[in-house]
């Protein structure tokens, strides 16, 4: 039950990264085409998200929806061993 | 560690969404990048299958050694396994609708698949339609065996014995026919693994809710 808790943890954190992730690309403007001087330092930026036709917003949203998904699974999980747990005990009196 | 299945579920599904929607696939004519869909809708009929599965076994061991136990565990198997039926079933019509034109071309294999999913409605409301527990579970451990016997030839032999235009049947199909390379099994023995084990946990859930139910009942 302990690695479970730990589980919902870690899909959390999953979504929250991504999440982290998103922002930034969301507030960063089209990058544009002007040429700067050679001398001028390429600027790094989270580009990540929007290479590849944006395909990693919908792995991201799709993750996301899992993760939903399968926390509700492991909470009904939980409340059904919770169950399973105090009728013992209720039997056990 | 008696939950690591569960983990191993979690991981699994995670790995076949991002590895699923990223990684590389073979570029073929008119399936594009729908070819990707192969890692949800047919894990849906594998997990459909071997979900099933475990609740005709579950009605063998009911009908050898009765127990509320046995029967309930069928009946849940039983209605996750419709469950992925019918969202294999409407996957399939989704990805038909642009690779083959319509929703429903009365194809052998969706004809097929349609006919099994009603032969296992009809084990609802077989189930549905008795009173006494103990008539209701023998007569459906029965019904049930039947019906996966009914779907087996329904989903594997007759829509190879004509055409059709499902990958995997029409002539002799063999292992090869999904002409799956490499790196399509990676992902894909994966998503079969995580999404049969979504539905095996969600029967493990239900029929222990239903368990504990029966419980109240007789201690009431």
């Amino acid at each position: 039950m302990k690695m479970l808790r730990i589980l919902a943890l870690c899909c959390f954190i999953l979504c929250g990264a991504l999440g982290i992730h998103t922002t930034p690309v969301q507030a960063q403007p089209e990058q544009t085409t002007v040429e700067f001087s050679a001398a001028q330092p390429e600027v790094e930026m989270a580009d990540q998200m929007r290479q590849d036709g944006k395909i990693y917003i919908v792995v991201t949203v799709l993750l996301t929806v899992l993760g939903g998904l399968l926390f509700y699974v492991i909470t009904v999980d939980r409340k059904v061993s919770k169950l399973e747990k105090e009728l013992k005990e209720g039997l056990g009196r | 560690m008696k939950n690591w299945w569960k983990i191993l579920t979690v991981l699994l599904l995670v790995f076949t969404v991002a590895a699923g929607m990223l990684s590389d696939v073979p570029r073929l004519a008119i399936l594009n990048e729908t070819i990707r869909n192969l890692y949800f809708h047919v894990p849906m009929w594998f997990g459909m299958i071997l979900i099933l599965l475990i609740s005709v076994v579950y009605s063998i061991k009911y009908l050898r050694k009765p127990s509320i136990e046995s029967d309930i565990i069928a009946h849940e198997a039983a209605r996750v396994g419709i469950l992925f039926g019918v969202l294999g079933i409407v996957t399939g019509m989704e990805w038909a609708k642009f690779t083959w034109g319509e929703y429903w071309s009365n194809d052998p294999k969706q004809n097929a698949s349609a006919i099994g999913l009603l032969i296992y409605f009809a084990y609802l409301v077989l189930r549905s339609s008795f009173a006494e527990q103990q008539q209701r579970a023998r007569i459906s451990a029965v019904y049930n065996i039947f019906a996966f016997a009914a779907l087996i030839p329904l989903l594997f032999i007759l829509p190879r014995l004509t055409d059709s235009l499902h990958p995997g049947n029409g002539g002799n199909p063999g292992f090869n026919a999904y002409d799956m390379d490499s790196s399509l099994r990676l992902v894909f023995y994966p998503a079969v693994l995580g999404w049969t084990l979504l539905g095996i946990w969600i029967v493990n859930i239900k029929s222990r809710l239903e368990i504990l139910r029966q419980r109240l009942y007789e201690n009431a």
